[in-house]
């Protein structure tokens, strides 16, 4: 049963994976793929490492410190490469 | 009292990364985060970080909603809006607000101005004009 | 787990590809995120496989400052985009 949620989880974070990487190779704008690889990179890889965390239990510490550090950092980063890559038009004069 | 959260995260995170809870190791935890300056001047009050890290937890099956809702029908519009931050809010507050909005994956927050609001960026299914 | 495994290296070379193809430095940002993303959480899959309690260890400090390195990237060159412009 543990078996099976796992590779739920993990079959789940990789179907993330593919489909948040694919529009990368599509002519959209930077923020759009933005979208597409907050859903990749920070939904998906959280469901595999859940999934791992299911299968081995034991290692829960590293496990949740890993949960924890793709959440903030992976959104962080999509918070500044959504700034740096927008000009600043200025409405605050 | 909010400094207290400061100091809870640091051991939170030693005690995650190390997996040991021998005396030694509490204490260098304990020693360390105390010694490691702390930059918070305005840490605001404890309701509103409470609050705020409740939604925090809420945020997580809300951004997979999100995520089934974008992979089953396209959103294919962008479209940029300017949200009110709430007001007096403390650097670190800040960053959860900011970090609450760009974790669900259909808005990231492009840009904070000084006087109190955020830049969205949003995808939609339909145009709006 | 290996079939896991070859899916998350074709995973991979999507990025890869569009860092190689596309000239827009913001693109190729976003590639690399992505990147860094995806080997760090393979890392971690194999550790875990292998039961390396050392892998495992040296994945999550990749994870957690690894993105560091890329948000400066980003600044700088924003800041240099900034003085070549003006």
């Amino acid at each position: 049963m543990v078996n099976f949620l796992s590779y739920t989880c993990i079959v789940v974070g990789l179907v993330f994976w593919y489909w948040g990487t694919w529009p990368l190779l599509g002519q959209r704008s930077v923020l759009y793929k933005l979208h597409g690889l907050s859903v990749a990179d920070t939904l998906g890889s959280m469901a595999i490492i859940v999934g791992l965390l299911l299968r081995i239990p034991q290692e829960w510490p590293l496990l949740v410190l890993a949960l924890i550090s793709l959440a903030i950092w992976n959104t962080v980063l999509g918070y500044v490469l959504a700034y740096c890559s927008t000009e600043d038009r200025g409405y605050d004069g | 009292m909010a400094g207290y959260l400061n100091l809870i995260l640091r051991l939170t995170i030693w005690f995650l990364l190390t997996d040991d809870l021998s005396w030694a190791n509490i204490l260098i935890g304990v020693t360390v985060s105390l010694l490691l300056p702390r930059g918070a001047t305005n840490p605001g009050t404890l309701k509103d970080w409470l609050r705020t890290l409740w939604e925090v937890v809420v945020a997580i099956p809300q951004a997979y909603k999100e995520a089934f809702e974008i992979m089953i029908w396209p959103h294919r519009h962008e479209v940029v809006t300017v949200d009110l931050a709430k007001p007096r809010r403390s650097p670190g507050l800040l960053f959860l607000d900011i970090f609450l909005i760009t974790f669900t994956p259909k808005t990231i927050v492009q840009r904070y101005r000084e006087q109190g609001w955020y830049e969205v960026h949003r995808i939609q299914r339909e145009e709006v004009p | 787990m290996t079939l896991v495994l070859i899916a998350m290296i074709g995973a991979l070379l999507i990025p890869m590809i569009e860092a190689l193809r596309d000239d827009d430095i913001w693109q190729r940002m976003l590639a690399f995120a992505s990147i860094a993303t995806k080997t760090s959480v393979m890392i971690l899959v194999i550790a875990l496989l292998q039961d390396d309690r050392m892998m495992a260890l040296v994945g999550v400090i990749i994870l957690s400052v690894g993105n560091a390195a890329l948000m400066l990237l980003a600044q700088i060159i924003r800041r240099v985009n900034d003085v070549m412009e003006g």
